[in-house]
């Protein structure tokens, strides 16, 4: 499972074709979370199946240095956090737990010169966490699973 | 045994199949699902969000608590893989 499948056709065509439209497909659907159906549960599932993908034909040592599991550990607690703050964030502004309509995002809006409400807003931020959290996760768990018993005795 | 599990089932398809008539067509605005909330959420999404995905304004919004418990939910299963496995198991090649 974790070896390198040393085939010159299957990379080829899983590093210059799989994988970054694998991940591209993932971030259209989550940018278009709110406009269509998608959102970060979906486009996290669907980037972990590339970076999955990677690891099992490149093989784990040459795919899992630019997101090692260490980071991916600290990337999945990142975005239940994001998710957590977000519902803190408005209770410093004197509402309710998870309640965006207070947030303060009208800076965002004259920069952007776009009008989006502070709830549009808060949804967005709820689904980045949503997708770094799922994405990291499903990682882990293939990261971990596919590690070998080792009797302590061996080393 | 094996027929009277066949007999069962046989049954029970013809139960769902007589229930089903009595079923509101799919997308009936006048059906009791749609009665309560839906409508509510139809109005609110459009006022107060503002975005054109109303799923996902009740996922992540309305229904924001849930959304909440759902990804701890999944933190917590990385987790639990992450602390069972992580003594003992090791690559073959010494890499973590």
């Amino acid at each position: 499972m974790t070896e390198r499948h040393d085939s010159v056709i299957l990379h080829f065509v899983v590093r210059v074709f799989m994988v970054p439209f694998i991940v591209m497909f993932g971030a259209y659907v989550f940018i278009h979370g709110e406009l269509s159906p998608g959102g970060g549960f979906q486009a996290g599932a669907i980037v972990a199946s590339a970076f999955v993908l990677a690891r099992l034909t490149l093989g784990i040592v040459h795919s899992s240095p630019r997101f090692p599991t260490r980071i991916l550990i600290w990337l999945a607690s990142f975005g239940v956090g994001i998710y957590v703050v977000a519902g803190i964030v408005p209770m410093l502004y004197g509402a309710n737990y998870l309640d965006y309509s207070s947030l303060p995002t009208a800076w965002f809006n004259d920069i952007a010169e776009h009008h989006r409400t502070a709830r549009a807003m808060g949804v967005f931020v709820v689904e980045v966490g949503v997708f770094i959290g799922v994405f990291s996760v499903l990682v882990i768990m293939y990261d971990y699973l596919t590690l070998r018993f080792q009797d302590e005795n061996d080393d | 045994m094996k027929w009277l599990t066949l007999a069962f089932l046989i049954s029970f398809v013809g139960l769902f199949g007589y229930v089903s008539a009595d079923l509101p067509d799919r997308g009936d605005p006048h059906a009791p699902a749609n009665e309560h909330l839906a409508a509510e959420f139809i109005k609110l999404t459009a006022e107060e969000v503002e975005i054109p995905n109303i799923v996902s304004a009740i996922l992540a919004d309305f229904r924001g608590y849930d959304t909440l418990g759902e990804t701890i939910v999944i933190f917590t299963a990385g987790l639990a893989v992450l602390l069972v496995l992580q003594k003992g198991y090791k690559r073959d090649d010494g890499t973590p």
